[in-house]
């Protein structure tokens, strides 16, 4: 009785309506551009698909009336720890060629029963566990290709398309980080991607994110293919951590991405 | 009682095993008594086998993409572990923004590479050439269970990774193949140049001209030893009795392409690091051990001789009249105080050239320890 009464204190505190029950909940992801969807094994088009990996941390729902819940996800060996997932849409095919057949496009988690219409997340790993060493760091966490050692830390998102001879690929992660890689203090540009959805229909809708907007302000055309590793000196950053909400000089959102889109599912 | 059960097991299996390897196995740094020995990591100590375990690896291709390219295709030993290239290229073809750095006393660097503040341990900075893909190096990002399926089928790899880490469950790890790495490069340990023997006491050793050269260089005039200073000549050194970090990163106004000090955007030093414009342009002194052997000079090879070294600092900076890269860095706004300039006569100049030689190790071009063993099989012990 004593413990009901515990675990129902937060719905009273907090004037929310607490149905109790938490239904688990699928979030997909689908990589697209210009409106169609693309994979690593369809070559095919025009625009080829090299890459698409990230980390998604801070994942919270919005109701119609506002409220916010945290959106805890299902702990598994690969892919997911209760609050960072990693997304992996890179399957080996086509131009894709130095990640792992394996892929994860969803995010599995448990939500209270209720109705969202918005989605939150960061893209990015959290402070604390970002200049951890991967060689000995749980998963999704145990991924070398998606750590940049000399940078001390993770790449967030990597993600890489090609037309032709052409082609754009952008590593992003801290930088500007201080101390040494086993005592990292902090870093001066942490270009973590700040997401939100607020059409997002949970249970229906799918995240699409893309990478149009990605490479919109990136010369496709220059016969090369360009990069960006995030760096400060790149020229090739700043557009597309534009596209991202990111202030490439620096290294936080300051104002709303573009790249990660609600794609209504008819 | 059960939450003690299981460290108190872990102890008691631990205890045996650090008995049977650690005296057999222990390993012995040969170097004279009045110098520091490298500091070791912890998670990491030396043995003997570790050691040679590390070599192997050092000099396999099969750890890179292609089975081209081995640690030891950019660090040659014969130049000093360097590959003569102003910049290396990597396995897929690849230019790398940077000249390969010798690895000669690397044991001794307090951070290691050309500007990157945050590697202060082999282990750390070994990962970058095998699976950093800007640029590629040996392009191995992704491919670790490749690595692990070849340690476990290689018949040398196979039988030496449980000696040397006689305390893991799986020894066949990435994390293996860069601790045996990093032991081995922390051998490559150089004290028996002329310089080095002149200093214990062997006056003939080096040439009148090497002396009159060495006095130059630890005067205020040239300020060489500021950057280049102490027994690594560089004063990025550390060793196991060392209480203090000591790091430093110069610009040598070597470039100042917009009249505000930028360097090429594709090497500008520890700014890529930090993003603060005042690191624009500064780089580790590096070691000037073996530095006759392993020219080109300067972090991107820009430099052909010492001569021409010389002649920048001496000009305190350098001055490109033309190409991409035009500007004189001595007006660069990031330049170090050290680099104020200074006049040298041509004997001067032959002096200092005749010291900087001398600190040439003929020994570690040469032994057999830290050589190939696939190409002299006689050596492996």
């Amino acid at each position: 009785m004593i413990r009901r009464l515990f675990s129902l204190l937060p719905c009273i505190v907090l004037l929310v309506s607490c149905s109790g029950a938490k239904l688990p909940l699928r979030i997909d992801f689908v990589p697209v551009f210009g409106g169609q969807a693309l994979a690593c094994g369809d070559t095919t088009g025009i625009v080829q698909l090299t890459d698409l990996r990230f980390y998604v941390t801070d994942i919270e729902l919005v109701t119609a009336n506002g409220e916010v819940v945290n959106f805890q996800l299902e702990e598994n060996s690969t892919w997911q720890q209760p609050d960072l997932a990693l997304l992996d849409m890179e399957d080996g095919q086509g131009f894709c060629d130095n990640g792992t057949s394996d892929i994860n496009a969803s995010l599995l988690g448990l939500a209270p029963e209720r109705d969202y219409v918005g989605l939150r997340f960061v893209v990015g790993v959290p402070f604390d566990r970002n200049h951890a060493d991967p060689l000995t760091a749980n998963a999704p966490l145990g991924e070398g290709a998606m750590h940049w050692h000399w940078r001390a830390g993770y790449k967030f998102l990597r993600a890489g398309i090609r037309t032709a001879d052409d082609g754009f690929w952008l590593h992003l992660g801290s930088t500007g980080c201080k101390g040494t890689v086993q005592d990292i203090s902090g870093c001066s540009s942490p270009n973590r991607v700040q997401v939100e959805l607020m059409d997002f229909v949970a249970g229906e809708d799918t995240v699409a994110v893309d990478l149009t907007a990605l490479v919109a302000d990136i010369d496709l055309k220059n016969g090369i293919a360009t990069d960006c590793s995030s760096g400060p000196a790149e020229s090739s950053c700043p557009a597309p951590f534009a596209a991202l909400g990111l202030d490439h000089a620096a290294g936080t959102s300051a104002h709303s991405q573009r790249v990660f889109q609600t794609q209504v599912r008819f | 009682l059960k939450k003690l059960l299981l460290p108190l097991l872990l102890a008691l299996l631990t205890v045996p095993a650090v008995l049977l390897w650690m005296p057999e196995d222990k390993y012995e740094w040969h170097i004279a008594k009045n110098l520091p020995v490298p500091e070791v990591p912890v998670d990491n100590p030396m043995s003997a086998v570790k050691v040679e375990l590390g070599r192997r690896l050092f000099y396999d291709a099969r750890l890179s993409i292609n089975s081209t390219t081995s640690c030891a295709s950019c660090h040659l030993q014969a130049l000093a572990f360097t590959d003569g290239r102003p910049r290396s290229i990597g396995a897929t073809g690849e230019l790398h923004p940077r000249g390969a750095m010798s690895l000669v006393n690397t044991a001794y660097a307090s951070r290691l590479t050309w500007a990157n503040s945050l590697l202060d341990r082999l282990e750390d900075q070994a990962l970058t050439p095998m699976f950093g893909e800007n640029p590629v190096e040996m392009g191995m990002a992704g491919k670790e269970t490749q690595i692990e399926q070849l340690l476990r089928s290689d018949p040398h790899y196979s039988r030496m990774l449980p000696k040397a880490f006689p305390a893991d469950e799986n020894p066949y790890s990435v994390l293996n193949v860069i601790r045996s790495i990093a032991a081995f490069v922390r051998t490559i340990v150089s004290f028996e140049s002329p310089y080095d023997h002149f200093l214990r006491g062997d006056e003939d050793a080096m040439s009148d001209g090497a002396i009159r050269g060495m006095e130059l260089f630890f005067s205020e005039r040239l300020e060489c030893f500021h950057c280049h200073g102490g027994f690594n000549f560089t004063d990025s050194t550390t060793h196991a009795n060392a209480n203090v970090d000591r790091v430093g990163y110069h610009n040598t106004g070597l470039y100042n392409v917009d009249a505000f000090g930028a360097y090429p955007a594709d090497n500008t030093g520890l700014y890529d690091m930090t993003g603060d414009r005042r690191d624009m342009g500064r780089f580790k002194a590096p070691t000037l051990r073996n530095i006759a052997v392993t020219a080109p000079y300067m972090h991107d090879g820009s430099v052909s001789t010492l001569d021409e070294v010389i002649s920048n600092y001496a000009r305190g900076g350098r001055l490109l009249d033309f190409g991409p890269n035009a500007g004189d860095g001595r007006r660069s706004p990031y330049k170090s105080e050290f680099i104020r300039g200074f006049e040298l006569s041509d004997t001067e100049r032959s002096d200092l050239l005749a010291f900087l030689h001398s600190l040439t190790d003929q020994s570690i071009l040469e032994d057999p320890a830290l050589a190939n063993p696939f190409m002299n099989p006689e050596s492996v012990r």
